[in-house]
């Protein structure tokens, strides 16, 4: 199936290993990636936040040129990527007098025009519609060996469910029926649906210590040999922020945290210079000795 | 229909908390509400919680069933009877209880009254007629006037979990409420107090309280329009703020977000380079990369004109958001919420509540 | 004594809350006590809209609304009362407005009015179909910025009465628990109305007639109490409002048959006849079989999916969550449930009673501006300006009048009879005593009387009146017992349903809400153009008072 594939920033910049590694284990899943160029960042909650009316824009111009691929499906890899574009779709779909505006302006600055329509999804749900877990075992012939991993949603690919509404978002599913069917064992924990703080992480550290603590605790309690998150920026809290934990809390919890990709592509045999985990801050060899790579 | 659930019960005169199991026959069109009155009635008289409209208005029963805020008439049971589960009722979270599901809201309507929540008209004198306000100015507000006061977004609200004093979502939405009400003449001086440390950009965007929200008030929004407000005031010396409008600044110049700048624009220089040791850390990973050369998106010029473009077309500030409020209503306002609920249970674990007092 | 204050209300709903803004800025130390915080209030139910003649839909004046009140009424209530009510509306609409209630505006961004039942021109001033909930919450918004102290969560129980002057409140804390005295120069009683007589209500939990049976209790009149409004338009089984303001959007009722059945009962006014009228005819077609499933069905699909979701967006969340259909695609199933009770604590003008320093306002006075019959929207703006006077009024009696006393041998007394209560373990629980009550009222004092059922009726709340003597409240502790204060608005339901049913049978006629199409099928003015009056001696005494009247003489009355 191809889809036109927005990477957003993270996995252009810092997260490299997101992309590398979603750029091999796409054709293993029947998915073939069309990269948008001319794109910009979604804009997070921030642009949200600080100039709404050029984040449905922005978004807008995203969604543009993806439809402009002829794929019907845009595919994400990213929560905050996910709610954000599909908001501005919904504002977009259900309002012709706003879409007419926004195209306007698109065409004024020489993008082409929104028009036929195209539908936002995470990697996540491409992964499991359609039964696509059993398609999955095949897939993922190396197997995880019984690994225990703690899935952590985050936040934005479960609420607003208007909005998303793949999932029950207090019931979700799917990153368990993946671990699963890559021969893995979820791990349940109550956090696993809470915010990781990632979206206050600079402007008040604490708050967001607060937050962060409680999935990296709650897994490591349940025994969880590592966490696997479906976004970048939760990944970066979890991963790239985990050394605050320590200085915090006097414990060094170790937890690797996996991108889905990853978790996904180790399952299926992808090489380190795809899965690219050296670039983790937190260390992912005990992982890689439980699957004895 | 045979209904069967647990309650979290507190004695506060003993100080004992415990998980009861309950069974009972109640109507199929029961909700919750009518559950625990048939228990109260003819099970144990002690059990209590606050009640009184029964239809979704006055706002009395929140509480929490599985962990998340509900209010406990608005929930029918027969699909979680037809679906075998038995759930587990509690008080909400963020409020101490004072018993069983009765919690303390002296703290929730503290912070409402710090917002100043009344209308500042800028004159004393009695107009003779009502002043003219168009529909269109009202609808800005109108999302945040359907607040009834429930508490069921504080009760999940993850920043105050971790601030307590965070102002919270009701607080701030009704906040909103005001700033957005062209009426009112005091917005600025009610941006630079929500401007506080514990206020708008405490928000961690969870959005927990526009999922638990029974009225569809969506605070988070309404939070996200006080925080667009702010900046297009120029209140913007919060590092929030700064936050957000180095993401705007990112997507005009180079397209993707300058992620090494970030730090020192959010925080500013000194506080960055005490963060060096842990800068390093990241860097050696190549979590920090280097803002030169700058990692540019093709066709670039195309943002930094629209972003010129939409300046000039005055949606700034809240109407931003409010200009995609009529989509949104279309989406279906059911329980479900479009999700799909046919999924195999996974049940979240069973928190005891934190009671205070 | 906890405490001592100018005014004491009773009751935070509309009504109290603009008693107590009037009172404050009239310069008297006043504070508010409820049992359920302000903001919960059933006035924040109300939906369809708030009565003024403020001219912004077409050419309007008091006088029309002053007529079409009168005649509403069924020509029971009193023409000076209404007049005042008439007249002082618009101000008090526009001073509302400028407190910043979010009113639905006109296209030249007036307050928008709608046509909503028996009346003459659309003068209901509304808020999409929130209109109570917004007015709860920008009187409350008031009430912060004065800092009025409210008593949060006290249940009042009896009325202070020395010297043949009211003097105080005597209320249960539900937080912490025990009886409290507030003393006060003044009381306002704004408590509401008591719908939870019946089993199919509009009415919350709340709604048990607190105030009027406290006022009963020291001796004080209750006047037309046999007059309860039935809503046309409520969901079974629980009696949920569907706003009338479906109706003044264009909604049509139908019978089982799929026929606007009101052309045969009021072929003018149609949809938008006087509620007495619509719900006798709904419980004819039902009687007679043209009902679907005991309902009539309510059907809005014509307006069209844009309108309703502007502007009955609530009525159709309340459609789907309990009766299970989108408004949008289906009608509606409704049928008559107790609403709003035109009677209450007979006061004048003023709010006073006759009871110096007693006052009411309210769902829970009689003025009387509602008669027999009230319009849908007036009930609003009686809160608002009856609301007002009482508060003006009782503030500048306070402050020209001193001392309070409150002997303690009263405290104890209350303390010796809530005790009696609280000890006793063997009994019955109240459930059954109020279910019955709202089972037998709903049968034998419903939408159509007969002098049988009455008096059946009567004694049936006779018995359950001496099974309440040996009710048991399970709940024997401090904190937080709603099982003692449930048990205590039992008590005060009975006694008012007693002093109804005599008021029903003194009544040998039909007028507005009290119907006897059996027995007494017509209007008799000759002998009752006049309001029942209800003392309690050791029971229900009877007597009648005459009606006020102006301008109108007695017409006959159709829609």
């Amino acid at each position: 199936m191809k889809v036109a594939y927005y990477k957003g920033c993270l996995a252009s910049l810092s997260a490299k290993e997101l992309d590398t590694s979603t750029q091999a284990l796409s054709p293993l899943l029947g998915l073939e990636l069309d990269e948008l160029e001319s794109v910009t960042c979604c804009g997070a909650g921030d642009i949200h936040e600080a100039e709404p009316d050029y984040y449905l824009h922005l978004n807008a111009r995203i969604l543009a040129y993806g439809a402009a691929t002829g794929a019907e499906t845009l595919m994400t890899i990213c929560n905050v990527c996910t709610l954000n574009l599909r908001q501005a779709n919904f504002q977009l779909l259900n309002d012709p007098e706003l879409r007419a505006r926004v195209n306007e302006n698109l065409a004024t600055v020489g993008v082409p025009p929104y028009e036929s329509d195209i539908d936002v999804k995470h990697l996540l749900w491409l992964i499991v519609e359609d039964d696509g877990a059993k398609r999955l075992r095949e897939v993922a012939h190396k197997g995880l060996k019984g690994l225990k991993i703690a899935p952590f949603y985050g936040c934005q690919i479960l609420r607003p469910s208007k909005l998303l509404g793949f999932e029950d978002p207090d019931r979700p599913w799917s990153l368990e029926a993946i671990i699963e069917a890559c021969g893995g064992e979820a791990i349940d924990y109550p956090a696993k649906i809470k915010c990781c703080g990632f979206p206050i992480i600079q402007a008040r550290e604490e708050v967001a210590m607060g937050e962060l603590i409680q999935p990296i605790e709650q897994a490591s309690e349940a025994g969880a040999d590592a966490i696997v998150t479906p976004c970048p920026l939760c990944h970066l809290s979890l991963d790239a922020w985990q050394s605050k934990l320590r200085d915090a809390t006097g414990h060094d919890f170790k937890m690797p945290i996996l991108h889905l990709s990853q978790l996904v592509g180790v399952a299926a045999g992808l090489e380190e210079s795809e899965l690219a985990f050296k670039r983790h801050v937190v260390p992912v060899d005990p992982v890689l000795e439980k699957l004895e790579i | 229909m045979h209904v069967a659930l647990k309650i979290w019960r507190y004695d506060p005169e003993s100080g004992e908390r415990e998980l009861r199991d309950y069974e009972l026959e109640a109507p199929e069109w029961a909700c919750l509400l009518d559950v625990l009155d048939l228990i109260k009635d003819q099970q144990d008289g002690s059990l209590a919680y606050r009640k009184s409209c029964r239809m979704m208005i006055c706002g009395s029963c929140g509480m929490r069933m599985d962990g998340r805020a509900v209010l406990a008439c608005k929930e029918r049971m027969k699909p979680i009877v037809d679906r075998g589960h038995v759930p587990v009722i509690s008080a909400m979270g963020n409020m101490p209880i004072v018993k069983d599901l009765v919690v303390d809201m002296d703290p929730f309507w503290s912070k409402i009254r710090r917002m100043k929540p009344w209308l500042e008209p800028g004159y004393d004198e009695v107009l003779e007629q009502e002043r003219i306000v168009s529909q269109q100015e009202m609808n800005v507000i109108q999302k945040e006037s359907l607040c009834i006061m429930c508490g069921c977004c504080v009760s999940e609200c993850n920043s105050m979990e971790s601030d307590p004093e965070f102002f919270g979502p009701a607080a701030l939405a009704k906040g909103f409420r005001f700033v957005g009400d062209v009426r009112d003449q005091a917005s600025v001086e009610r941006l630079e107090d929500y401007n506080d440390e514990h206020g708008i950009w405490d928000c961690t965007r969870c959005y927990f309280c526009n999922e638990r929200c029974p009225k569809g008030v969506d605070p988070r929004d309404a939070i996200a329009k006080l925080g667009a407000e702010s900046i297009k005031e120029g209140i913007d010396r919060d590092m929030g703020a700064k936050h957000a409008k180095w993401f705007v600044k990112s997507a005009e110049t180079t397209g993707w977000l300058r992620e090494t700048e970030l730090v020192p624009k959010t925080q500013g220089i000194v506080s960055a380079v005490k963060q060096t040791k842990f800068a390093i850390g990241l860097a050696k990973k190549g979590k920090v990369p280097p803002p030169i050369p700058p990692h540019v998106a093709a066709d670039v010029g195309e943002a930094r004109a629209l972003h010129q473009l939409v300046r000039e077309q005055g949606r700034a500030g809240a109407l931003g958001i409010v200009q995609g409020e009529r989509a949104l209503a279309r989406i279906e306002h059911t329980d479900a919420g479009g999700a799909r609920r046919d999924a195999p249970e996974v049940t979240p674990g069973e928190e005891p509540p934190k009671a205070e007092g | 004594m906890e405490a001592k204050h100018d005014v004491l209300i009773v009751g935070a709903g509309c009504a109290g809350m603009r008693a107590a803004i009037e009172a404050f800025d009239a310069g008297a130390d006043v504070a508010l006590l409820s049992k359920i915080h302000p903001v919960r209030s059933h006035s924040g139910a109300a939906e369809g809209g708030i009565n003024a003649a403020l001219g912004n839909a077409s050419e309007d004046d008091p006088e029309k609304h002053a007529f079409d009140t009168v005649k509403g009424s069924d020509y029971l209530g009193d023409q000076d009362a209404i007049e005042v009510l008439c007249n002082e509306a618009p101000d008090d609409v526009y001073q509302l407005e400028h407190w910043g209630a979010v009113f639905s505006r006109t296209e030249d961004g007036r307050i928008a009015q709608r046509p909503f039942g028996a009346a003459g021109e659309p003068r209901t001033a509304y808020a999409a179909d929130i209109t109570g909930h917004v007015l709860v919450h920008v009187l409350y918004e008031q009430v912060m910025k004065r800092d009025i102290p409210t008593y949060e969560e006290y249940f009042a129980w009896q009325l202070v009465v020395d010297d043949d002057r009211c003097q105080g409140v005597i209320a249960w804390d539900l937080l912490n628990g025990g009886l409290k005295t507030i003393g006060a120069k003044t009381v306002i009683l704004a408590t509401g109305g008591a719908g939870r007589l019946y089993v199919g209500t509009t009415n919350a939990y709340a709604c048990t007639g607190d105030g009027m049976t406290m006022a009963l209790r020291t001796g004080v009149p209750l006047k037309d109490m046999e007059m309860m409004q039935f809503h046309p338009t409520t969901l079974a089984p629980t009696g949920i409002l569907i706003t009338e303001g479906t109706r003044g959007e264009g909604a049509y009722l139908l019978n089982s048959e799929g026929e606007r059945f009101l052309k045969r009962y009021a072929p003018n006014a149609m949809e938008l006849a006087s509620r007495d009228v619509i719900s006798r005819a709904e419980q004819t077609e039902i009687d007679e079989g043209r009902g679907a499933d005991g309902n009539v069905l309510l059907d809005m699909r014509h307006l069209g999916a844009e309108k309703i979701i502007e502007r009955l967006h609530g009525t159709r969340e309340l459609a789907m969550t309990y009766a299970g259909v989108d408004p949008i695609h289906e009608p509606i199933p409704v049928r008559p449930g107790a609403h709003y009770h035109m009677g209450g604590v007979d006061t004048d003008l003023d709010g006073r009673t006759d009871l110096e320093g007693l006052y009411a306002a309210g769902e829970c006075a009689c003025v009387s501006v509602h008669g027999a019959n009230r319009l849908g929207g007036n009930a609003l703006m009686e809160t608002i300006t009856y609301g007002k006077r009482a508060g003006r009024h009782a503030a500048d009696w306070a402050l020209t009048h001193t001392t309070i006393e409150v002997p303690p041998s009263l405290e104890a007394d209350a303390e010796r009879e809530l005790r009696r209560l609280l000890d006793r373990t063997d009994g019955e629980r109240p459930w059954s005593i109020r279910d019955q009550l709202a089972e037998t009222m709903h049968e034998n004092f419903g939408v159509f009387r007969r002098e049988d059922q009455m008096r059946e009726q009567g004694e049936i709340v006779a018995g359950l009146r001496e099974r309440y003597e040996r009710v048991v409240v399970e709940d024997k502790g401090d904190v937080f017992n709603n099982d003692l204060t449930q048990a205590l608005e039992l008590g005060f339901l009975l006694e008012l349903a007693e002093s109804m049913v005599v008021c029903g049978l003194a009544r040998k006629e039909s007028r507005g809400a009290h119907a006897r199409p059996y027995d007494y099928p017509d209007r008799d003015d000759e002998n009752y153009l006049k309001h029942t009056l209800v003392r309690w001696r050791e029971g229900p005494v009877l007597d009648w008072k005459p009606v006020k009247m102006t301008k109108w003489k007695p017409m006959e009355r159709t829609y």
